[in-house]
């Protein structure tokens, strides 16, 4: 059985609370307390640094946990009696925190700090790395002192193969056995050389190691000299780091100074002296026999191994070349012990390495971890996270010859074997973060700049190689890859890989197979789609307003030639991809705005007002229309269902030539742009002067035909139809699923509702009318009623405003006019009395846990019932596709939302030559994308009907590239315009048009705003 | 000089502690201006240099002022650790002159941390 202390005594045995005495403290301790016969009750141990250092000595006893500091032996029978006798706490030794203090996070609070292990960068920060005595006073040359005086040359060997310290070059080669190849190699004199030649981008540990501990290194060195019998060694560091050749020089002079360096150190008959090597900067030159040349001064190349340089090494002379922050350890590691050391990190990696941490992360800079430590807490708990509310994607390991980490493989533990096996490798330590805005084909194109450029010349497979998977990234970000482009840089990668000489060429192509590994999705979209997914690739990128709009409409360029005052030409940049403008500059909901980078300095630019502006103005113009050019006659397209979908199939096939009918069911046609769509927000004048655009172009449009019942597909394809396009829309509305529903007269779905007023049925629904719902057709619905002369009318909904799906700037208005928002209440049950509606019964809801799409799920109250008396009823809860035209020929498959299922990229269903797109395939969303549906579909259309493979949709970018204009110093006082409104009460009784759109001035003085992000 | 024995370098190390370890010695406050490649990138030594003329125009006799290496986080400089003798090290952040004042006045000279320059308290834990 464990054994029972009353008391545990935890004294600090830190190296700083060690060098103000606290093992001494802690004999006497011992002493004292057996002097009492106080050993069964009171147990005394030592741990590692509590990070108060300046109040050392330092204890702390449990189990009150107080915080004892600055303890003196001397003190001991007084802390003794007070405290293990008495049992009062000894006030003398209290630890008080000065005032103000508190407010300040400890740094063990800090997360940066509290997860960082200092073995390598003990000093950094502490000690002034131009003073000898203050690298002493921190236990420095003891490590040397002990290996000189009390260690033989195999000792040493023996230790350092104990700890396990690999190279922390990169390679990861165990130092003991290097030294010990080298110990035991003939040959004289022997050279103990220091890599300090740090070259990878993103990596800049050695430097900081050098600039704050030069000490160290120089330690390192002379005990490695001394296990290897080695009595010369050269530092090879690059000229570019002044301040750490500056730092050495000064080192080295003082430990000349204090014989650490020269003849007979500290009288142990053991010379040593350290030269410093000023490398040019070549990246080759950290390849040891390349840098082995260098000092020979010659041509810093690499050669062939064997022999390796343990036997042949600098001037042909058995030598040992050690990383920096390799021998930076190896002064604790020989004073403290080997056991001290590997009892830190992994089993098969020792101890800690050190990371410079860079890219998109919060804290940049050199941190220290034990091996083993994951990746993700590197990241997010030392790093801080992802600034800018950006997502991770991936982090580079090991410069320009490792490899990318994604964010699937965040849990991986960095050390050696574990790295390896995701493609990248430990390397030097460089860690460059890289958020969602990283494009990851540019990346491996910067790292393989880097290695063609450093690439000796030496192995033509290097030499080339690097150069023409350089060429290749090159093209493939120009938007010229080539479908083979992939198995190419595979097939290239490997014989480079196979074919070179040294560590440079081997690793070279890395970055090129890593994100070819986990972003291979990334080089196909540049290749095939010829689109940079990140906005990275100019050529291949468009502006944010252009990428985020589902029909790639070219905003730039619109906007630039509106500021020109060119209204006609940007009416036809506009209609390269919109058929029906003067619809969406109404009632587009714009996601292009949110993205606006206008927005993140004050307001984005009103770009859906500035396409409405355009194409009102050339409404006229629509009238000069001229039909398309059949060049397929033979290859009939048929559209079923004339919604924004159907018309932009109809319209894109046409200009390419196809004779394309639409067939829809309505006796009107623009599907919810005429029957969901109320006309105070589109007129239907302008819906049927876009439409009659369409028809101008040569497209029939067959009102009141319905598929399946009028005339069925096989009657189609015999009058020879080859292709199908279904923009059936969704129409149907869902059912609430309570008790009641259907039963009584004043209960009518939102869908059914406003197409019979659209359809001309304009009467009163009843007096007060209750919609259900909170998306946009709940406010359409709601809106509707109230012109048509309900008295009062309510919108019911069972979450709160701001979870209200429907456009905000909709329900703002619907608000003015006098409707009622009733907040967190569900319908349960539909109350009627002689056939008709005459109330609902309510609960209320509390907001609970969020639910799948992230908002809180509404959770009734017990109890809480209550009725809402009312004539009408209308629940707007949402719609699918009314599929009732199929019958049974054709398998379609359907999705469970009742939906056709397509294929994303082709917009074709499982039955060749049918496709599908726009609310049919997505359930209820918005015209813009069914517009967007629309133009993929045909793209795709045409491919089946010309019988090419699909070859990928290409995304739009600026047509145009137009100058910037001049700016003026009134362009610094534009703000966004206000949107001239009808007022509320000029509205609540009729059909007029709400929104009245911005005036010329206005528009043209909007479009300067625009930052041109095409430019 | 003479060449040191293992004597010495204890001996040095005991004389040393007092600027390492400001118990050990005779000053007050210790100023340690971080003075890394990235320190001075940022204009550590600009710091350095006007806490330098601070110090003289005072003249006070117990405050150590001293450079050191990067403490680690590159993108939070200039840094500065201020340690008062028998309380812990704060560690400055993102300084510049006006802040480099305040922390003097307030700290150094009256020994009240300047909270909202800080970024933290306490030593680094070395193992």
């Amino acid at each position: 059985m464990e054994k029972k202390y009353r008391v545990h005594l935890l004294i600090c045995a830190g190296t700083s609370c060690v060098s103000s005495g606290s093992l001494d403290v802690r004999d006497a301790l011992v002493e004292e307390i057996n002097k009492r016969e106080l050993q069964d009750e009171v147990y005394v141990a030592t741990t590692g640094c509590n990070g108060f250092c300046a109040a050392g000595p330092l204890m702390i006893a449990y189990p009150e946990g107080v915080f004892y500091q600055k303890l003196t032996t001397k003190d001991v029978p007084y802390f003794v009696e007070e405290y293990l006798v008495k049992g009062r706490i000894a006030e003398k030794f209290l630890f008080e925190s000065p005032e103000g203090e508190q407010l300040v996070p400890a740094i063990k609070d800090i997360g940066f700090f509290s997860r960082q292990v200092l073995v390598a960068l003990r000093n950094r920060g502490l000690i002034d790395p131009d003073s000898i005595d203050e690298y002493i006073a921190r236990d420095g040359y003891m490590g040397t002192a002990k290996a000189l005086l009390e260690m033989t040359p195999e000792q040493i060997v023996e230790e350092m193969k104990a700890s396990g310290l690999r190279g922390r070059g990169g390679a990861g080669f165990p130092t003991g056995l290097k030294w010990q190849f080298c110990a035991g190699s003939e040959g004289s004199p022997k050279y103990m050389l220091c890599n300090a030649d740090e070259g990878d981008p993103g990596a800049f540990m050695d430097r900081s190691i050098l600039e704050s501990d030069p000490h160290a290194v120089l330690e390192g060195m002379i005990i490695g000299g001394k296990a290897i019998g080695s009595h010369h060694g050269f530092i090879y560091v690059r000229a570019e780091y002044p301040l750490a050749i500056q730092r050495l020089q000064t080192a080295i002079g003082q430990a000349k100074d204090y014989g650490l360096l020269g003849e007979d150190i500290l009288g142990s008959g053991f010379d040593m002296d350290i030269e410093l090597y000023f490398g040019a900067g070549a990246f080759v030159c950290g390849e040891e026999t390349a840098l082995m040349r260098s000092i020979e001064g010659k041509r810093g190349m690499p050669r062939p191994r064997p022999p390796f340089p343990a036997h042949k090494g600098l001037w042909d002379r058995p030598s040992v070349l050690n990383n920096v922050e390799s021998l930076a350890n190896v002064p604790q590691i020989i004073y403290r012990g080997a056991e001290w050391f590997s009892s830190l990190g992994t089993e098969k990696s020792t101890g800690t390495k050190v990371f410079a941490l860079s890219g998109r992360v919060r804290n940049i800079g050199l941190i220290e971890v034990p091996m083993g430590t994951p990746l993700r807490s590197i990241i997010y708990d030392i790093g801080g996270g992802i600034p800018d509310n950006k997502r991770f994607k991936a982090v580079q390991l090991g410069g320009p010859s490792g490899g990318c980490i994604p964010e699937s493989l965040l849990e991986t533990p960095v050390d050696y074997e574990n790295i390896a096996k995701t493609g990248a490798i430990v390397g030097s330590g460089g860690m460059v973060v890289m958020d969602e805005t990283t494009c990851m084909v540019d990346l491996a194109k910067f790292f393989l700049g880097f290695t063609a450029e450093e690439s000796c010349g030496k192995c033509t497979p290097c030499r080339e190689g690097t150069q023409q998977l350089l060429n290749i990234l090159e093209r493939i970000t120009q938007g010229d890859g080539r479908p083979d482009d992939i198995e190419r840089l595979e097939t290239l990668s490997k014989v480079i890989q196979s074919a070179s000489l040294c560590g440079l060429g081997q690793t070279a192509p890395n970055p090129v197979l890593s994100t070819l590994r986990y972003f291979r999705h990334e080089y196909e979209a540049h290749i095939f789609d010829k689109h940079c997914p990140t906005g990275t690739c100019k050529r291949l990128s468009a502006p944010p307003c252009q990428s985020t709009c589902p029909t790639g409409q070219d905003v730039s360029t619109y906007t630039a030639l509106i500021a020109q005052g060119e209204f006609r030409k940007a009416w036809d940049i506009i209609r390269m991809e919109n058929p029906l403008p003067m619809c969406l500059g109404r009632i587009c909901p714009h996601p292009c705005e949110t993205q606006c980078t206008r927005g993140d300095v004050d307001k984005p630019i009103s770009i859906c007002a500035l396409k409405r502006f355009a194409a009102d103005k050339n409404r006229e113009c629509l009238k000069d229309i001229e039909p398309a050019k059949a060049l397929f006659p033979e290859d009939k397209v048929a559209v079923i269902g004339a919604g924004p979908a159907g018309l932009t199939v109809a319209h894109d096939l046409t200009l390419k030539g196809y004779p394309v009918t639409v067939f829809e069911e309505l006796p009107v046609a623009g599907g919810m742009l005429h029957v969901g769509i109320p006309e105070y927000r589109l007129p239907r004048d302008v819906l049927n002067d876009e439409i009659n655009a369409i028809k101008r172009l040569g497209v029939e449009i067959r009102l009141g035909v319905r598929v399946g019942r009028d005339i069925s597909i096989d009657e189609m394809k015999a009058s020879g139809y080859k292709a199908f396009f279904f923009g059936i829309g969704a129409h149907k509305g869902l059912k609430l699923r309570i008790p009641g529903e259907d039963e009584f007269e004043g209960f009518i779905d939102a869908t059914k509702f406003l197409r019979n007023v659209n359809l001309g049925e304009k009467k009163a629904p009843g007096k007060k009318v209750c919609v259900i719902g909170a998306g946009n057709s709940a406010i359409d619905a709601a809106r509707t009623s109230l012109r048509l002369g309900a008295e009062e009318v309510h919108i019911v909904y069972r979450r709160q405003r701001e979870q209200m799906p429907a456009n905000p700037a909709e329900v703002d208005a619907a608000e003015e006019e006098g409707i009622q928002i009733d907040l967190l209440t569900s319908p349960i049950r539909i109350l009627g009395e002689n056939g008709k509606v005459v109330g609902m019964e309510c609960l209320f809801n509390e907001l609970g846990k969020p639910d799948a799409s992230g908002r809180r799920r509404p959770v009734p109250v017990e109890g809480s019932e209550f009725i809402i008396e009312t004539d009408v009823i209308i629940p707007a809860i949402s719609q699918s596709p009314d599929l009732s035209f199929l019958n049974d020929d054709l398998q379609f498959n359907i999705s469970r939302w009742n939906s056709f299922e397509v294929d994303e990229r082709t917009l074709a269903t499982n039955v060749p030559g049918f496709f599908s797109g726009g609310d049919a395939v997505t359930g209820p969303a918005t015209v813009v994308e069914a517009i967007g549906a629309g133009h993929r579909a045909a793209v795709s259309i045409d491919c089946y009907l010309r019988d090419r493979p699909y070859g990928g949709y290409w995304h739009p970018k600026p047509h145009l590239t137009l100058p910037r204009l001049e700016a003026t110093e009134e362009d610094e006082k534009l703000v966004r315009p206000e949107m001239n409104e009808l007022p509320a009460a000029d509205r609540v009784d009729n059909f007029d048009e709400v929104e009245l759109g911005i005036d010329e001035k206005a528009a043209c003085l909007e479009a300067r705003r625009c930052l041109r992000c095409d430019l | 000089m003479a060449k040191l024995r293992v004597e010495d370098l204890k001996r040095i190390k005991e004389a040393a502690k007092g600027t390492v370890n400001l118990r050990a010695g005779e000053y007050r406050v210790k100023i340690t201006v971080h003075l890394g490649t990235c320190g001075i990138a940022a204009g550590a030594r600009k710091i350095m240099n006007f806490l330098l003329e601070k110090i003289q125009k005072t003249g006070a006799a117990d405050i150590i002022l001293t450079s050191s290496g990067c403490a680690g986080l590159c993108n939070h400089e200039p840094m500065m650790t201020v340690e008062v003798k028998d309380s812990a090290p704060v560690k400055y952040v993102l300084l510049d002159e006006e802040k480099a004042t305040k922390i003097f006045d307030e700290h150094v000279m009256n020994g009240h941390p300047v909270s909202k320059y800080a970024l933290s308290v306490g030593s680094e834990t070395t193992y």
